[in-house]
């Protein structure tokens, strides 16, 4: 119980007005001079200053000419305003690398990767937490191994045998993406799936529900919080995923985002294009900003809940 | 005659129960098959394909792989290539782990009572979300070198009146991905920790404070000690990380689209380059091998972590 809960109603019960009490003062000399904690505040505002700034400066290059990068990266873009195409850098991105394109694929690929993955893993998440089958546990487990095999290590075999049944493109590349994120997805949603009291589902079977209706009506939907957390740290994972893709993918018309930044990459460093490499950099990066802005809370308790209990 | 009454009939309310459970471990294979299925065919059986090939002596496509027993793994290892990879990596793991650790014990024990605290997670943490890929490339603008056009890094340098530095020469690049990766990576830790630190009951650092700790005694006495499981799970997911890195420093450190200098090189990137890189023919059979020694030290440091990281855990 915490200290307020206990305070509560004693301050309502005594009429006289009673100040809540204080939080304890600290003893003398408690609150001395720390050098750990000026040292620690110093570091942790300058860090969280720098990475504005990092943020700040992104924004801005890549509305700026690349001189004005190199000789001015912290001022306002004012040239391009003045000379009336503020969005010049992100059209030449658009047009030039293949953007435009690569978007659509990016969007389509990401996101039907994600919602299959979940798909596949919330039934099996649920089969191995819920459904009281011996050596569900041990197959937990080998199924969170996964998460610590690179991908580097299985690339090889599955480049040859995927290029035989001429799967080294984007459907290809949808498969080995649903499939190596099961892993780390059914980890997670075992964590959800574990934390659901026992009673609801007994509840249900009293009702007269049968397992699978059980499953998809009742504890389905209260791991939706669970889902959507699997949904948004795939959807981040694989949006920024380039090794599979610079492997699995030939076709430019196909690229995903980060592959087609790859390859603009060194096009545009020969051409010293800067100004839409960066705007290359800043479509890769904002959608995925928006989304962590939006879902902020929702990653953060996905990864405590994967990472921590 | 007694055998064949002996079939007991149990109280009808158990009958359903039974029938329910059976019923319910009836679904356990439709519901987990398909996920098992990918498991197994698209990580489990391509990581025994590597291990196998890693014996045999293979160009790539349009060869076929020869057995050749451990002669990748004894030419990898005396090449120039894999000891600078090998090297690196196990500077990005332990150098970079020991930064980005130090770095987030150190914001544990302030944030807590820090204004703001919440935003600054979130500040911190934006790294996390953005592509390697992309990651690496700000990093090259940032640490550029050419007079005249000197990338962020540099452009402060000079006007704080110091010579410009070669950040990405490759005697340098290991010292500035590692830099780089502890910089990036510290907020994704920091929120791992800074959750479990709010786990803990808040009494016992009032009871601390009372007792006029500081900062480093109630991180010592009760931060550490309560969020040590949760210590060693990042520990672990560090490993895997910083064993995998690939993207960054390949962007970071290279001209492009081919592959960086060899003193640059990681574990990942020697994969990639023996199997598709540009520069050189491909090489099957010692990128395998070299898969299969990420495999192992990815084993053997986790292993080693957990080994090292146990303690009887504390219930709260």
């Amino acid at each position: 119980m915490s200290v307020t809960d206990v305070e509560a109603p004693a301050r309502r019960a005594a009429k006289p007005v009673r100040k809540p009490p204080r939080k304890p003062r600290p003893a003398p000399g408690a609150k001395r001079f720390s050098p750990l904690r000026v040292l620690g505040s110093t570091i942790v505002w300058l860090f969280t200053a720098g990475n504005i700034l990092v943020l700040y400066w992104l924004l801005t290059a890549s509305f700026k000419t690349p001189v004005e990068i190199f000789t001015k990266p912290f001022d306002l873009p004012y040239q391009w305003f003045k000379v009336g195409k503020p969005f010049r850098n992100f059209i030449y991105a658009w047009n030039n690398a293949g953007f435009g394109e690569a978007v659509l694929t990016t969007v389509v690929l990401v996101g039907l990767a994600t919602v299959v993955t979940v798909a596949v893993s919330a039934p099996c998440a649920y089969a191995l937490t819920r459904l009281g089958v011996r050596g569900a546990g041990p197959m937990t487990n080998v199924v969170a191994i996964g998460m610590g095999v690179p991908f580097q290590t299985v690339i090889i075999p599955l480049f040859v045998v995927l290029s035989k049944v001429h799967l080294d493109n984007e459907y290809g590349l949808f498969v080995l993406y649903v499939a190596l994120s099961i892993p780390f997805t059914v980890f997670l949603m075992t964590g959800f799936f574990r934390s659901l009291p026992d009673e609801l589902e007994e509840a249900a079977a009293l009702d007269g529900a049968s397992p699978t209706r059980t499953f998809f009506s009742v504890m389905l939907p209260l791991t939706r919080g669970g889902m959507i957390t699997a949904l948004t740290l795939n959807a981040i994972g694989l949006w920024n995923e380039t090794l599979l893709a610079i492997v699995f993918l030939k076709d430019q018309a196909h690229f995903t985002l980060s592959r087609a930044l790859f390859t603009f990459y060194g096009a545009a460093s020969y051409q010293s294009e800067y100004g839409g490499l960066i705007a290359g950099v800043a479509i890769v990066v904002l959608p995925m900003l928006v989304l962590y802005l939006v879902l902020a809370r929702r990653i953060i308790t996905g990864l405590t809940l994967g990472a921590g209990k | 005659m007694a055998t064949v009454t002996t079939p007991i009939t149990p109280p009808a309310r158990a009958v359903k129960a039974g029938a329910h459970l059976s019923r319910k471990k009836r679904l356990f294979w439709p519901f987990a098959a398909p996920a098992l299925v990918l498991y197994l065919a698209f990580l489990v059986l391509p990581t025994i394909a590597t291990v196998v090939l890693s014996f045999t002596s293979w160009a790539g496509a349009g060869d076929t792989p020869e057995p050749n027993g451990v002669t990748n793994y004894t030419q990898m290892w005396a090449s120039d290539s894999f000891q600078y990879a090998f090297r690196n990596t196990l500077i990005y793991v332990f150098l970079g782990g020991i930064g980005t650790f130090a770095l987030a014990f150190l914001f544990t024990m302030v944030l807590r009572d820090m204004k703001g605290g919440k935003i600054v997670r979130a500040i911190l943490f934006f790294p996390n979300i953005v592509a390697p890929v992309a990651l690496g490339m700000f990093l090259g603008f940032v640490f550029k070198y050419q007079p005249g056009k000197q990338g962020l890094a540099n452009y402060v340098l000079e006007s704080l009146g110091a010579d410009a530095a070669k950040f990405l020469a490759p005697s340098n690049v290991t010292g500035v991905v590692t830099a780089s990766l502890i910089w990036a990576s510290s907020g994704f830790y920091i929120t791992i920790l800074m959750a479990a630190v709010d786990r803990i009951p808040p009494y016992l650092y009032e009871d601390a404070e009372l007792g006029g700790a500081s900062p480093w005694q109630k991180f010592k006495n009760i931060t550490l000690p309560m969020t040590w499981d949760v210590v060693g799970v990042a520990g672990v997911l560090w490993t895997i990380n910083a064993l995998k890195i690939f993207e960054l420093v390949f962007v970071l450190a290279g001209p492009g689209t081919y592959a960086p200098p060899n003193e640059a090189w990681t574990l990942g990137i020697y994969v990639f380059d023996r199997t598709f890189g540009s520069n050189g023919t491909p090489d099957f059979g010692a990128a395998c091998a070299c898969a299969v020694a990420m495999i192992v030290l990815v084993s053997v440091l986790v292993v080693l972590l957990r080994r090292l990281m146990r303690r009887d855990a504390i219930q709260f």
